[in-house]
């Protein structure tokens, strides 16, 4: 088995809150191997863009920081790097991709401008080469007409087109690591469709692993080879997306999927009532409580889950489900 | 087109456009036509799915039904009332008959009112109910959709996402109406918390026998909610029928594009599902071009389509549809790429 391109080993991500210090990230440890796709999904709140923004380090300052834990990229510990290391590493081995594309593009620049400043940031091309390239870019993201294009400001294009651009500026620099933090969510599903096709393809040709945030199941199984499931800054379930979604582990992830109301090869006309899961997700304050933090929203709730937090379990060959009751079916 | 009058709502040939007023300079006026020519109607109980993409005029056709904004042409029926002609007293009367439930939760409730009072509110406008009987309103309306009493004297910002999508559904409730318009009620939460929202508007719905005018962008909660859809495309209805036939015979190339576009947990779906792209994007509204709408994206166009509009007409089984390339034998012109 080749060595995994980005190893995270028992992350822990604290937060500066009113009611003071939360774990918002809690022993989160996960793989990911060149060229793969994978997943993080859960509920808003439960923590993936901070696993994201920690691994990119970008966590708000003064509130948010890695207290334990290592992210191993390349043979180097990411998470004690030095701000100018990983300014770096930003620009040019790991990118990511935000779900608003108009506030992480200047308003006041033309695409171009922003494209071609990247290069010239981190590649160091010259002015005429960044412009070239940023025209090759656009052409790869499939902008029409990119000559015209790049002098275009980003109000004048639309949604999707800005989140091309976006994943244009991404690209730039050719990174390993693509991560895409829920970058469709603000787009119809056609452009979404256009989107993901377009991830597809460039990962085939460029090799870059990519790490996809969403909450969308389909858009999980439509992208991704293996997914984690989080909730309240742990992680519950890993494993391939087809296996975990026909045969969800953990009650958490059984509900996330069967609460939603899924587009199926034929439609008939029977209609059952969606599967709720009752109540919400704990607060930040109550994240590092040694218990499953699902347990006040479980069926299968035992005195267990209310005092010790599960550990990770094998669920089948190449699944793991943190919840004491695959424990005990084991 | 054959529409029935048992129909609680019927809406006839709307338009409705807006002027823009940065074309004034130049002496002419332009006009953007956000609903161009629709025709649809809601059979008492039932519930109608609008589809389409961003902007092309789904909240907006809802709106003029409710006479929130403004029809330049058309007409609107609800509940055997001609609602463009009726004034004052009238109008009042009927719109207690209409609510809406809107997308965000957040910033749909007054954040200086009291939970109870927000529920209220459409009470003190609309009816001449006593304080006594508004408050009693008020207590079942908490009961029925799954909030406790003692949550009435909270504020918006002390319910979560979901609860506050509870309240303005109490709200919408309030007057006893016979049409809810719910405009993208489940767009701006969780999973979890939407499976509980769309029971609780299906429980609402055969308890009251309400009826559903329901927007969404997301197909798989309106294939889950409506009985009846009509996808809308720059302005117009591009295609009209029962769930059934919508999503098992879609007829429309925008709406087979559509259809193939959504991701899909259900590995034979995706296997069996070929993607119907459609490149581009949608000419500019102000400037319609004079054929379909959707020639310039649609893989099968034909030269009629870029000269002249498709008409919405019925092929069989009140499934109808705005495309020159599909008749009466109902086959989809895009059979030969599926
Ligand atoms: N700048 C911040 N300061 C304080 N708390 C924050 C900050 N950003 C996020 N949080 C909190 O951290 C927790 C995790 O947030 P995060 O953004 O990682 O969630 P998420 O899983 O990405 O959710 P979503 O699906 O809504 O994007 C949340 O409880 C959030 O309120
Ligand atoms: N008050 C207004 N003044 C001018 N143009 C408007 C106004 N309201 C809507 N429009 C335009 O009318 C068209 C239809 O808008 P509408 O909000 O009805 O679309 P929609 O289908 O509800 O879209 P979404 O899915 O984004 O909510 C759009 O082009 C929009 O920009
Ligand atoms: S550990 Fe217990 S409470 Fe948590 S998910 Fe499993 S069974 Fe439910
Ligand atoms: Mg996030
Ligand atoms: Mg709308």
């Amino acid at each position: 088995m080749t060595d995994p391109l980005l190893s995270v080993k028992n992350l822990r991500i604290e937060l500066n809150t009113r009611d003071g210090v939360a774990p918002v990230i809690d022993d989160f440890s996960f793989d990911l191997f060149p060229g793969e796709a994978i997943s993080f999904v859960g509920e808003s709140g439960c923590g993936k863009s901070m696993t994201a923004l920690g691994i990119m380090g970008l966590l708000p300052e003064g509130v948010g920081k890695i207290a334990s834990g290592s992210i191993n990229f390349a043979g180097e510990d990411l998470s004690s790097a030095e701000q100018k290391r990983m300014r770096n590493i930003r620009g040019n081995e790991i990118s990511m991709i935000f779900q608003e594309p108009m506030t992480s593009l200047n308003p006041v620049y033309t695409i171009g401008e922003q494209i071609a400043e990247v290069l010239r940031a981190h590649q160091g091309l010259s002015k005429q080469a960044s412009w070239t390239k940023a025209i090759e870019l656009l052409d790869a993201v499939r902008i029409p007409n990119p000559q015209a294009r790049i002098s275009d400001y980003p109000f004048q294009m639309s949604g999707g087109q800005r989140q091309r651009v976006m994943i244009a500026i991404a690209l730039a620099c050719e990174p390993k690591i693509l991560i895409a933090d829920e970058p469709t969510t603000a787009l119809d599903v056609t452009v979404q469709a256009q989107i993901f096709d377009l991830l597809n393809d460039l990962r085939k040709q460029t090799g870059t692993a990519i790490i996809l945030i969403t909450h969308d199941m389909g858009a999980v199984a439509e992208m991704a080879e293996r997914m984690i499931v989080m909730y309240a800054g742990r992680k519950v379930e890993e494993g391939p997306v087809q296996q975990v979604i026909d045969n969800a582990g953990h009650p958490y992830t059984q509900g996330l999927i069967s609460c939603v109301p899924h587009i199926l090869e034929k439609l008939t006309a029977k209609r059952q009532m969606l599967q709720e899961v009752p109540g919400i997700v704990p607060s930040l304050r109550d994240f590092g409580k040694d218990q499953c933090l699902f347990a006040s929203r479980c069926q299968y709730v035992s005195e267990k889950c209310n005092n010790t937090r599960p550990t990770e379990n094998k669920f089948s060959s190449s699944q793991t489900v943190a919840c004491w009751l695959t424990e005990s079916i084991q | 087109m054959s529409l029935t009058n048992t129909a609680l709502l019927k809406v006839e040939n709307l338009g409705v456009r807006f002027l823009m007023k940065s074309n004034m300079l130049l002496g002419k006026k332009t006009y953007l036509y956000a609903v161009d020519d629709v025709s649809f109607e809601i059979q008492r109980g039932e519930t109608l799915a609008i589809v389409g993409e961003s902007g092309s005029g789904k909240t907006t056709a809802a709106l003029a039904a409710a006479r929130l904004v403004k029809a330049y042409t058309g007409k609107i029926t609800l509940d055997n009332t001609d609602m463009l002609q009726i004034q004052k007293e009238k109008l009042r009367q009927a719109r207690t008959k209409v609510q809406f439930i809107f997308q965000d939760p957040y910033s749909s409730l007054n954040p200086r009112l009291r939970a109870e009072e927000i529920v209220k509110e459409p009470l003190n406008s609309l009816t001449n109910f006593s304080s006594q009987k508004k408050q009693t309103l008020v207590n079942d309306l908490f009961a029925a959709v799954g909030l406790r009493p003692e949550q009435q004297r909270l504020f918006p910002h002390q319910f979560s996402g979901g609860q506050r999508q509870r309240i303005g559904i109490a709200r919408a409730l309030a007057t006893q109406p016979e049409l809810i318009i719910c405009d993208e009620p489940v767009s701006a939460l969780d999973v979890a918390v939407q499976a509980q929202i769309l029971n609780l508007l299906r429980e609402l719905q055969s308890k009251f026998e309400l009826t559903y005018l329901f927007i969404s962008h997301d197909l798989g909660v309106v294939q889950h909610m409506c009985d009846q859809i009509a996808v809308m495309y720059m302005g117009k209805i591009v295609e009209y029928a029962d769930r059934l036939s919508l999503f098992n015979s879609p007829l429309h190339p925008y709406t087979s594009a559509l259809l193939s576009a959504i991701p899909s947990v259900d590995q034979k779906r995706r296997e069996n599902t070929k993607r119907i792209l459609i490149p581009g994007d949608p000419p500019d509204p102000i400037n319609p071009p004079k054929g379909c709408r959707f020639a310039n994206r649609c893989p099968v166009a034909k030269d009629i389509c870029f000269q002249k509009e498709p008409k919405l007409q019925n092929t069989k089984d009140n499934h109808r549809v705005a495309c020159h390339l599909v008749d009466e034998t109902a086959v989809s012109p895009l059979k030969h790429l599926l």
